[in-house]
This record gives C-alpha cells, sequence and structure tokens, in this order.
C-alpha cells in the first residue's frame, strides 16, 4: 500500500468501473480479505487497474513525486557539501571554530527534529504551518511554477491534506538526510585533503571544565566503544582560542597536529544526530506515511461506499421485467343519459338481487313490469332466460364501486342483441343513498366505451333526480 | 413446466389475486417495495402477471405474482363445474383449463393468474374492505378453491367505509386466514404480519419465510445505514465546502461579495438536493411525485428565517451547546494539568464557546478577500461558520428521510411534506445536541477528519434515525 495505491484507487472511484452487482461478486469471491477494508482495496484496485487508462495516473504522479525527490535529494546533498566546506574552510591563518559545526549537525538537526515532531502531531490540519515551513513544500511550489503538461495531469487528484502533509514530512526527512551526508562527505573529504587546526571560541564566559561535561553528554552514545572521538580536557584546553591580538599562542602552533584531532567528534556528532537521527525521523515519518496512506484510502470520497457495495448482501424485491406502460383509451363516452323515464320494459341489476332493485326502484320513483337480478350468483341459463323474456327499453342497474368485467360485457353484448336499447346506471351503495362519484361512473363509460354499441347508452348525474324528461338523444 | 413436487422444494411462492380493481398491485407495491408498479383506478391496468422476487445475492427467498384480475369468474367455473371428478382431481381440471385456453384471448386474464398458483403458489386473494361484499365473488373463491393450493385473504381498506365483518364472514368460508391490511399505511410490523401469515400457509414455507423476515429487518437496516452516511457526508460536505470567486477590479464590490453569497448558498441547496434524491433511491422511491419547480420541504429555502425556526436552535440554546462543548474541551485542558489550572481551562472554554455561538448565530460565513499581494485576488466564502446551520441541515435531512422512509410504495400521489412544527423535540434533545456539536466543530476547523470520525457521526445519526423510524 502506498501513495500509487492511493492515486489507483482515487483514479478508479472516479471512472467507476463496476456495478453494484459485480461489486458485491467481487467481496463473495474473494472472502479471504473479508472483513479487511484495506486488503479488500488493494485486491479490488489489482483486479481493476486494467480498466483504466494508460499511462496511470499513479504512475505519471508517482513519477513526478521520484523526480522531484530526487531533484530536492541533489540539491539538498550539494547544499550540504557546500555548507560543509564553507564551514571548514581553513586559511591556514587562523583554526576552524567548531561551535559552528557542532551548532550545525547537532543543534540545526535536534531543533529541525522537534519542529517535525510537532508537525506530525499536527499532520491532520490542512493549514499546517510547520509542514509548510518545511524545505520540501516550498521547493516543490518553486518547482511547481515550471512549465510542464504533467503538472496538469498530477493536479487532477485531490490529495487529502493529511496524506500530502505526510508526504512534505517524509521528503523533508530525506532532503536533511542526504543534506547531512553532504556535510559528512565535506567533513571527510577536507580532513582527509587538508590539514585542520580545530578550535572553539566563545564570547560566553565558559571554562573548558564546562565545555568538556557538554562534549562528554554530548557524545553519550558513541563514548564508550569510540574514547577517542570525545574530546579530553588536555585537548579542549590547547583548542580554546581569543582572536584577540589575532596572534596564534605558541602551544597551539605547537600543538597544531593535536588540534585536528577534533574531527573524531565531529564525524561522529554528524553520524550520530544529524544522520541516525534522522535516519529514525525518516523511518518514523515512513511508518506515519504509511498510516496516513491507509486512513487516506478509508476516507477518499467513494471509498465507504464500495466498501458497502463489496461487503452487503444485495437484497432485491423489485420485478426484473418492466412493466408494460397502461395507457387508456382516452375516449369520451358520447351516448350519456342525464335524467330517466318514469318506466322501462324491463329493471335488470348486474350483480343485484331483486329485492333490491324493487327498493332502488322505489327510491327513484319509476316502475317496470319487470325486475330481473342477472350476472352475480346467476347461472348462464338463467341470465339466457332473462334475455330472451328482455325487450324494447332496459334499464340496467350496476354497482357503482364494482369495476366492469369482460363477464358483464358479454351480457350487455347478448342482451343488446335482443332489445332496442340498454341504459346502464351506476348506483352506490346503501349505506351512501346510492350517490355515486364521477370517478366511478368514468370507469364505466371508459369500458362501454370499447363496446362502441348505439343501443348502450350510460345514465350519469344522480340516481335521486327522477324525472319524465325525454332523453337526449334517441338511438 | 415442473410438477407439483418439484416446485414444492423451490422457494415459496405467492400470487396476488382478486377482482379488478381491488388494490392487488398496491399490495404488491407495498410488499415489494417497489413503487414502479402500475396502479391506478382503471380496471385491468395489469394485464400480465409479474413477478417480484425477494432475493438475497441474487438468491430468491420467495417470490410474489402480480396478477389482473378475474374477468369471466363465471365462466370458468362453469367450464371446471362440468367435470365431474372427486376433490383430489379438481386441480388437475384447472391445469387442463390453463392448457386448453391459454391461446384464447377471452381468458388472458384467467390463465395468466392461475398459471403461478397451478405451479405451486400460495394465494393471496385481495377484497376491497371498504366496499359491500357481493356475490359476484363466489365465482372467484370457487375457482381458487378448485386449485387446491394453500390460501389467504387480506381485506384491503382503499376507502374509509368499513364493510370488514361481512366480508369476514363470507371470506371464512372459503379461506383458513383471513388479515386486514392497508398498503397505503403500512409499516415493518405490519409488513411482517403479513408475512407471517404468508408463512403459516405452508409448513415448508415457513422457514424461508422467517428468513426472508429477518432480511427484510437487515434490509431495513441497510436502508438506515446508507442514510446515514449520505447525511453525514452531506454535513461534513456542506459545512466544510469553500466557494471562490475572482475578480479582476482593485477592491471587491458589493456586488461580487453578493454573488459569493448566491453561489455559496447555490451550492449548499445543490448538494441538499441531491442528498435527497439519493435517499428517495435508498427507499425504492425514485418515481415519488413532487410538485415540480417547488423547492424541498414545502417551499422553505434552507436559509430562510421559518426553516431555521423549525429545525434549528434558539440562540439560546446554541449558547448552551457551545459553552457546554467548549467546557468539555477545557476540561480537557484542565485534567491536563491535573486540576492546578484551577478548572480555568473548563471555565475559558465555556466562555469562548458560549460568546463564538451568540456571535455566529446569524452571519453564515465570512467573505474573506485573499490573494492581495500575489495578485490573483479572488473572495472565498466557506468552511460555513453559522453555528446553526447545521443543526438546520441535519434537522431538515432527517425530516425528508423519515418522511421518505414511511411512505408507502403503494403511494401515488404527490409526495406532500407537511412541516411538523414539534419534529426537533422528537430527536435533538441536550445529549444529542452535546454530541453533533463535536463534530460540527472539527467540519467547521476544515481539518482532515480521521477515518473513523465521519463514521463516528454516522452513527449518530444512525441511531437517530433508526429511533424515528422504529418508534
Amino acid at each position: 500500500m502506498n501513495i500509487k495505491s492511493y492515486v489507483d484507487l482515487y483514479e478508479l472511484l472516479q471512472v467507476n468501473p463496476s456495478t453494484r452487482e459485480e461489486n458485491r461478486a467481487f467481496g463473495l469471491t474473494h472472502v479471504v480479505v473479508q472483513n479487511r477494508p484495506v486488503e479488500q482495496l488493494l485486491a479490488w484496485i489489482d483486479s481493476h487497474k486494467n480498466t483504466l487508462k494508460k499511462p496511470l495516473l499513479s504512475e505519471t504522479f508517482s513519477s513526478y513525486l521520484y523526480g522531484v525527490t530526487l531533484t530536492l535529494i541533489l540539491i539538498a546533498f550539494v547544499l550540504g557539501l557546500l555548507s560543509g566546506a564553507g564551514l571548514l574552510s581553513y586559511s591556514g591563518h587562523e583554526p576552524v571554530n567548531v561551535i559552528y559545526f557542532i551548532a550545525m549537525v547537532i543543534l540545526f538537526p535536534l531543533f529541525t527534529m522537534f519542529l517535525t515532531l510537532l508537525s506530525m502531531f499536527r499532520a491532520g490540519s490542512s493549514q499546517s504551518a510547520l509542514v509548510h515551513i518545511s524545505p520540501a513544500f516550498w521547493m516543490e511550489k518553486i518547482l511547481g511554477f515550471l512549465p510542464c503538461k504533467i503538472q496538469e495531469n498530477i493536479k487532477a487528484p485531490k490529495v487529502n491534506p493529511l496524506l500530502a502533509n505526510w508526504v512534505i514530512i517524509k521528503r523533508s526527512q530525506i532532503i536533511a538526510l542526504f543534506f547531512s551526508f553532504g556535510l559528512l562527505i565535506a567533513l571527510l573529504g577536507v580532513v582527509v585533503t587538508k590539514d585542520i587546526a580545530f578550535a572553539w571560541s566563545t564570547t560566553l564566559h565558559i571554562s573548558p571544565e564546562a565545555f568538556q561535561d557538554f562534549l562528554y553528554t554530548v557524545a553519550f552514545p558513541w563514548r564508550d566503544f569510540a574514547p577517542s572521538a570525545v574530546p579530553t580536557m588536555e585537548l579542549i584546553e590547547r583548542s580554546q582560542y581569543f582572536r584577540l591580538g589575532e596572534k596564534l599562542s605558541e602551544v597551539m602552533i605547537a600543538d597544531a597536529s593535536k588540534l585536528g584531532e577534533w574531527w573524531r567528534f565531529l564525524a561522529f556528532s554528524t553520524i550520530f544526530y544529524a544522520i541516525a537521527l534522522r535516519f529514525l525521523m525518516l523511518l518514523l515519518s515512513t511508518l506515519g506515511l504509511s498510516r496516513a496512506v491507509k486512513q487516506s484510502f478509508l476516507t477518499l470520497n467513494g471509498t465507504m461506499r464500495l466498501l458497502r457495495e463489496i461487503n452487503e448482501p444485495i437484497i432485491s424485491t423489485h420485478a426484473k421485467k418492466r412493466e408494460v406502460a397502461f395507457s387508456p383509451n382516452g375516449k369520451r363516452y358520447e351516448q350519456i343519459v342525464n335524467t330517466l323515464d318514469a318506466s322501462y320494459d324491463s329493471v335488470q341489476g348486474w350483480a343485484i338481487a331483486r329485492g333490491e332493485l324493487l327498493v332502488l326502484g322505489d327510491s327513484i320513483r319509476m316502475i317496470s313490469p319487470s325486475y330481473y337480478g342477472v350476472g352475480g350468483g346467476n347461472s348462464f341459463e338463467e341470465d339466457s332466460e332473462v334475455i330472451f323474456k328482455s325487450h324494447g327499453e332496459v334499464l340496467l342497474f350496476v354497482k357503482a364501486w364494482e369495476p366492469p368485467t369482460m363477464d358483464f360485457v358479454d351480457y350487455l353484448n347478448e342482451l343488446t342483441a335482443k332489445v332496442d336499447k340498454v341504459i346502464v346506471m351506476p348506483v352506490g351503495t346503501v349505506e351512501n343513498n346510492y350517490e355515486t362519484s364521477n370517478k366511478e361512473i368514468d370507469v364505466w363509460a371508459d369500458k362501454l366505451s370499447l363496446l362502441d354499441d348505439a343501443k348502450v347508452w350510460l345514465k350519469r348525474s344522480s340516481a335521486q333526480t327522477p324525472s319524465r324528461e325525454t332523453l337526449n338523444a334517441e338511438p | 413446466m415442473p410438477s407439483r413436487r418439484e416446485t414444492d422444494f423451490v422457494h415459496p411462492r405467492f400470487a396476488v389475486v382478486g377482482h379488478p380493481n381491488k388494490g392487488k398491485s398496491s399490495i404488491v407495491s407495498a410488499l415489494a417495495l417497489d413503487d414502479t408498479v402500475q396502479i391506478s383506478d382503471t380496471p385491468g391496468t395489469t394485464r400480465k402477471k409479474r413477478s417480484f422476487p425477494l432475493s438475497v445475492d441474487g438468491k430468491v427467498l420467495y417470490e410474489l405474482f402480480d396478477t389482473p384480475g378475474f374477468q369471466r369468474a363465471r365462466r370458468v367455473l362453469s367450464w371446471l363445474e362440468k367435470h365431474d371428478v372427486s376433490a383430489d382431481k379438481k386441480h388437475e381440471v384447472v391445469r387442463a383449463f390453463i392448457n386448453e385456453h391459454k391461446e384464447d384471448a377471452r381468458f388472458n386474464d384467467e390463465v395468466e393468474l392461475l398459471e403461478p398458483i397451478m405451479d405451486g403458489a400460495g394465494i393471496i386473494y385481495v377484497v376491497d374492505g371498504s366496499k359491500p361484499y357481493g356475490e359476484e365473488y363466489e365465482a372467484e373463491m370457487e375457482i381458487l378453491r378448485w386449485t387446491g393450493q394453500p390460501s389467504m385473504a387480506l381485506i384491503n381498506h382503499i376507502n374509509e367505509s368499513d364493510y370488514s365483518e361481512e366480508w369476514k364472514r363470507a371470506l371464512g368460508h372459503y379461506f383458513k386466514m383471513v388479515r386486514t391490511f392497508n398498503p397505503m399505511q403500512t409499516n415493518i410490523k405490519q409488513h411482517m404480519g403479513i408475512l407471517e401469515s404468508m408463512a403459516q400457509l405452508k409448513e415448508e414455507w415457513i422457514a424461508p419465510v422467517k428468513a426472508s423476515m429477518k432480511l427484510f429487518e437487515k434490509y431495513q437496516e441497510q436502508m438506515i445505514e446508507r442514510s446515514a452516511f449520505l447525511l453525514a457526508r452531506l454535513l461534513y460536505d456542506s459545512v466544510s465546502t469553500v466557494e471562490k470567486l475572482s475578480f479582476g477590479t482593485k477592491d471587491a464590490t458589493k456586488e461580487g461579495k453578493e454573488e459569493i453569497e448566491r453561489k455559496y448558498k447555490d451550492t449548499l441547496r445543490a448538494l441538499e438536493v441531491a442528498t435527497q434524491k439519493k435517499i428517495e433511491h435508498i427507499w425504492s422511491h425514485d418515481h415519488l411525485k413532487k410538485e415540480p419547480d417547488i423547492l424541498p420541504l414545502e417551499g422553505m429555502d434552507l436559509f430562510s428565517q421559518e426553516t431555521a425556526s423549525v429545525f434549528g436552535l434558539t440562540r439560546k440554546e446554541l449558547i448552551i451547546t457551545g459553552a457546554t462543548s467548549g467546557a468539555v474541551t477545557g476540561a480537557g485542558i484542565d485534567l491536563l494539568f491535573a486540576g492546578h489550572t484551577l478548572l480555568l481551562g473548563g471555565v475559558i472554554g465555556a466562555l469562548a464557546g458560549g460568546t463564538g455561538a451568540y456571535f455566529g448565530f446569524n452571519e453564515l460565513s465570512e467573505v474573506k478577500v485573499l490573494g492581495q499581494t500575489v495578485g490573483k485576488r479572488y473572495l472565498e466564502m466557506g468552511p460555513m461558520e453559522n453555528r446553526n446551520f447545521p443543526y438546520i441541515l441535519l434537522g431538515r435531512a432527517v425530516y425528508h428521510v423519515i418522511k421518505v422512509a414511511k411512505i408507502s410504495h403503494a403511494t401515488r400521489e404527490i409526495f406532500d411534506i407537511r412541516m411538523d412544527q414539534t419534529f426537533k423535540d422528537k430527536w435533538l434533545d441536550d445529549t444529542v445536541k452535546k454530541s453533533l456539536e463535536k463534530y460540527h466543530k472539527k467540519f467547521r476547523s476544515g481539518n482532515t477528519l480521521g477515518s473513523g470520525e465521519l463514521r463516528e457521526y454516522e452513527g449518530l445519526i444512525r441511531s437517530i434515525l433508526k429511533h424515528l423510524i422504529d418508534g
């Protein structure tokens, strides 16, 4: 798991190469990594990476990172080399003050490592000043101004600030490490190629004893196995130097060869404080970066959805096939009767018993010589008998709330073959005083419009308004 | 065609049958959580049987069939009765009827509805309990009796009138189980109740249907979890959103500031609408009918005073929440110094939290002019500084989820979210406020969240949703 995987995942989530079903199938076929989200994501990246366009953004991104890091390493190394050479420059007129070099290889690294530790704690912040003062951050910003087509591509992924901060922190450690290598090589180079007289000089009232105590403490990591790399009291006393008068003491000149012994201490200080400790910081930052990648994996927009799709069973309750859209015929039924006559040749009720028909007829003050219940519990023979007896004009009551079935249509067809006119009258429930709703009547109108029979009429207005009026049209 | 013996060993199937226009499709829609089923007042909307399998990872646990209504029940029964056979042979006569009339357009609906039954489906006979019983139904029930398949009746209440008792008396003669179910007002408990009854139809079906019931509960959990995830993301994205607007003039104009504020608000509105769409998808309500061009939640804008008063905290509540949250942070410092701070940390934290809440009550976010020295000048607005906004947004989002989760899939009317003025009291108590504020503060800071933090917030929302949906 590294930044490449992160960028791959970012790119894959952008193109969304698999359906929910495919992701679930992936989950079911990769049970080994079940309940291990990061491993699941890595396996998922592996199996989908081939769907991405070449060159992969992750490759472009990592080669850019590699290139920038390498450039920064080279710059840092050269700077280290030059700084070392500068600090150790020795003309032969006066000795080299070791305080500068000690500051550069001990105090400066300790200070920057302290800042690094602080920035590690604040790595989650998008506005971490400690990260922003890092040379790695600014040098890259400067390199970013260079015209380059690649930069367009690599700017596309919006890298998590946590991850970006850890990348900078780690890169800063590498840069500092190579800077320190530069210092060490400069030291060794100068020591090998020149004779240097080291001395120590300070305005502060520091006695050689106190300075020796300090150096002894500083040398704690190696003083036991390399005692020659700890300056002795004698060396410290002999190498204390004051510039006043610009003349070297005779003792110093006599011990010129001994003054060079400081280099061991300086070399060990560089190796331990500037290199070994920095290397530990590098390891720490590598660990931090790895954790940041893992965390960024899980906080990347779309990751949780993907993990859910991989791990959650697909529960489906829906129909597989799409339903054929129903479209009502839209025709308006024209053969409408608004008022009823006072009598009809026959009154019939579809699925309405004869007794109910009599009550119904009475309620609307309409009379007829014959009342028949049809449909409902009747047999076909009974219905046929009613049709046989029917003639002239028939008032056919139907239950408004029951939609017309084809059974009714069959009966109506047979009836119209025998009689002159059929008025279909939907009625509501007794509790509702036979009142009907427009919606119910519309359902009946729709059905009758399909019959397209000139003998069939529909009574639309209220059943409670009996009057002897003519029908609005003759059949 | 598989034999009956073979079909007995496959998953349970249930055919929802009945008279036309009695709510069969509504019941299927509600039980299958599918809002694509065509439901209308016009009889004959369903012309073909349609299968609704409940499957988990492709494995079907049970299957529901929506079927057309009986059209020529008397004629079918008359055909069946012409065959004088003993009870054990009656189902064969029904099969013979299907075979003989498969190509007969007159009996298309009967063949469609009888086929799944003769393939082993249990019968769910649907009637409308708000209309009186009629003897025309008897032919249908008699045909179903001929099939010999286990059956139950469901009394559906389409309107307010109630004829349940007469229906129960009649249905009792034909079905061993009669249940009442209103698909328009169903909830998970009623849904499970019906499944429980369906399981009782046949001994072999008990285990798979019970497994399905557990799965439905898990499904509900999944939907709640996914909703909570989206809501957590909405809150985080909205609160941390930053809008930028570059300008070429020397100084930022009033119009520029207004424009960036408009853009900022539009971005937040768009995030809310997009989340609402996703929520509706999660709950299988992609086809909810809404008034066109109306703002979400009854036209109440996200930034209106009205919405703030319904969903947001009052200034007093906000100060208390801010102070409590600040005090908790300060107390952490006191603890770090083992109380040597004389609890000043807690006091200062409370004061800072309370004061911040007081002053941040009305303003959304400061409009900053940035890039002055670099040359590319631009205005920036965000992250959200208004401490009330997360509560308003979350309140609206939770309200929307609850409404969507509770609406029946059989509903085909316009989705109407009536505001409930007391809604805030149902979910936002002091403990919840305190827990939420901790995360809202983090969202506002613009810092990267830990991988667990957003999930913790999501968990908090999940428990709120669960409480409101199950409660």
